[in-house]
């Protein structure tokens, strides 16, 4: 489980982003010292770090100065300021990615999975099952069969196989596409996932995808 | 100046002066003066005179037709007076020094005002800033513990940032100060959030959101450019029609010299007597009296940034058809703008 820091002083913000983060099998640690924030997120040994600017002592910029100087660790910027210029300087520092509050919680969770990805320098290839999957590609090959998904299937496909062992929501997956510049309606979501299974079925995995009614789909 | 007015003015001056040359002529001839003798008074005092009324008129005629003059042609007339020679005689001293403590006046009223704004400015940026913690929070909780009641919740949690953006924007647009700062943007990431903060309200409508060719570089600010587009988005969710394919389409035109996005809905549209009208502040129209909810402010708030940002913002719709909005972006205009 990937470890993420959490430095925000607002307690009830802080407490409800351990729940997601928890919900979403990640290992939340929170800082409650404010004092040594730099060297106490160094000790941490953390995977990423969610940092808030306006924190007590000295403001989330300088510490993400001080944090540059002996460690890549991946920042987020987690912020009410919501100025481009905020934004730029924030980058500038070193920061991987910057969310403004109040954020929508799905695409908090897609950002801190795309820094961690980058991070990680993870591969294009996923497998599932005996099926190994080439995103780039779009391409599903099992033993010498081979089947082309569509960008939206994809999309669809390696989220469901990034939560695999959880239901996901249609919401989350809704998020997900938009996320990625597919604008779709419900009725399309529908058709894809029906195409998606029927793609599937064609290598075998004919109830691979579940679904759960009204609450979304889980791949076993 | 007017030299028949002046004359008018001095009327007073003329008759009298008349009267004292009649008293005087009466006088020489009581006293059996020759006549030549009163010609030639009568000649002398009427020429004196003459030279000292002239006089007079030009020394004032050069001051007050500069000064009419000069507050006509600036377009700042508080300033005339940096552009005056101070006058010689004694009357338009007096006004020279009225005028220079008047301005004095007005100058250190409008810094008052003008502190006073930036005052009011800094609070309302770090209350909304205040404000928005609660407002994460908030969303967070009705995402950690989700179920059919605060599905409603997340949206008037959305709708309350929504209005405390307007506010936002709205003081950073009237203020002098620049707040923005311009460089390359890719249009797509802007309109994906855009997308992605109204997706629950566009998926709840069936509104079909439908984007094309925006993949395109353009010069502004993406913060300032998102809050625009998601007024426009906002007002066709909430002016759309009650019809099946009800969309809203981002596209872009590429022209040599400057970027075009349209804006394009199949809502209820805006008839045309309230069209000219619906970047003026505080504007509702008949629309607004439709639905009650309306401020009238997001278009005029959008309209002040557009200007701010040197874009040009304008609109077409045909009533119960389709409302356009477009959006034009120069290409060179980074100096004019930071001029």
């Amino acid at each position: 489980m990937k470890k993420i820091m959490i430095v925000e002083d607002e307690k009830t913000l802080c407490s409800e982003l351990v729940t997601l983060l928890k919900n979403n099998n990640y290992e939340p640690i929170v800082l409650s010292n404010f004092n040594n924030t730099a060297s106490e997120i160094l000790a941490s040994n953390s995977d990423l770090v969610l940092l808030d600017i306006n924190i007590p002592y000295v403001n989330g910029e300088i510490v993400l100065q001080e944090l540059r100087k002996t460690s890549n660790i991946p920042v987020i910027m987690v912020t009410s300021r919501n100025s481009d210029i905020d934004e730029a300087l924030s980058i500038s520092y070193g920061a991987d990615d910057y969310i403004t509050k109040p954020f929508n919680s799905n695409i908090l969770l897609l950002r801190i999975g795309a820094v961690l990805k980058r991070s990680n320098n993870e591969t294009n290839t996923l497998t599932y099952k005996d099926v190994s999957i080439n995103i780039g590609k779009g391409l599903l090959k099992k033993g010498d069969i081979e089947i082309t998904l569509t960008k939206n299937e994809m999309i669809i496909f390696s989220y469901l196989l990034n939560h695999q062992d959880r239901l996901v929501t249609r919401d989350e997956l809704m998020t997900d596409l938009w996320n990625n510049d597919e604008f779709i309606n419900d009725n399309a979501l529908t058709v894809n996932i029906s195409r998606l299974r029927a793609k599937l079925k064609t290598i075998g995995y004919e109830d691979a995808i579940d679904t759960r009614k009204g609450m979304g789909y889980i791949l076993s | 100046m007017n030299f028949l007015k002046y004359l008018k003015d001095k009327l007073y001056m003329i008759i009298l002066t008349s009267i004292s040359f009649l008293i005087i002529t009466l006088t020489l001839l009581a006293f059996k003066v020759d006549k030549s003798v009163i010609i030639a008074i009568f000649l002398i005092l009427f020429v004196l005179f003459s030279i000292i009324f002239l006089t007079e008129y030009f020394r004032k005629k050069r001051f007050y037709t500069e000064l009419l003059t000069n507050v006509d042609l600036l377009d700042k007339s508080y300033l005339v007076l940096e552009t005056l020679y101070k006058p010689e005689f004694y009357e338009g001293k007096i006004l020279y020094q009225a005028l220079y403590e008047i301005n004095k006046s007005m100058n250190e009223n409008v810094n008052n005002i003008k502190n006073q704004w930036q005052d009011f400015k800094e609070y309302i940026e770090m209350w909304i800033h205040e404000v928005k913690i609660p407002l994460a929070t908030l969303s967070l909780i009705s995402n950690n513990h989700k179920n059919r009641v605060d599905k409603k919740m997340q949206t008037h949690i959305k709708r309350l940032e929504d209005y405390v953006d307007q506010v936002l924007y709205y003081a950073r647009s009237e203020n002098a100060s620049q707040d923005y700062l311009i460089k390359e943007v890719n249009l797509n990431v802007v309109i994906k959030n855009v997308g992605i903060r109204n997706m629950d309200d566009l998926l709840e409508n069936k509104i079909d959101f439908l984007t094309n060719n925006i993949n395109v570089q353009i010069l502004t600010d993406a913060k300032w450019l998102e809050f625009i587009l998601n007024q426009l988005i906002n007002n066709s969710i909430k002016y759309k029609r009650n019809i099946k394919n009800s969309f809203i389409k981002i596209t872009v035109k590429e022209e040599k010299e400057k970027t075009v996005i349209v804006v394009e809905d199949n809502g209820m549209g805006i008839k045309e007597t309230d069209l000219k009208q619906v970047f003026n502040k505080s504007f509702t129209g008949e629309n607004g009296r439709i639905k009650s909810k309306s401020t009238g402010m997001g278009l005029f708030i959008a309209k002040n940034m557009c200007e701010k940002l040197g874009h040009k913002i304008a609109i077409e719709s045909v009533y119960s058809k389709y409302t356009k909005v477009f959006i034009t972006i120069s290409k060179d205009a980074y100096y004019d703008i930071l001029k």
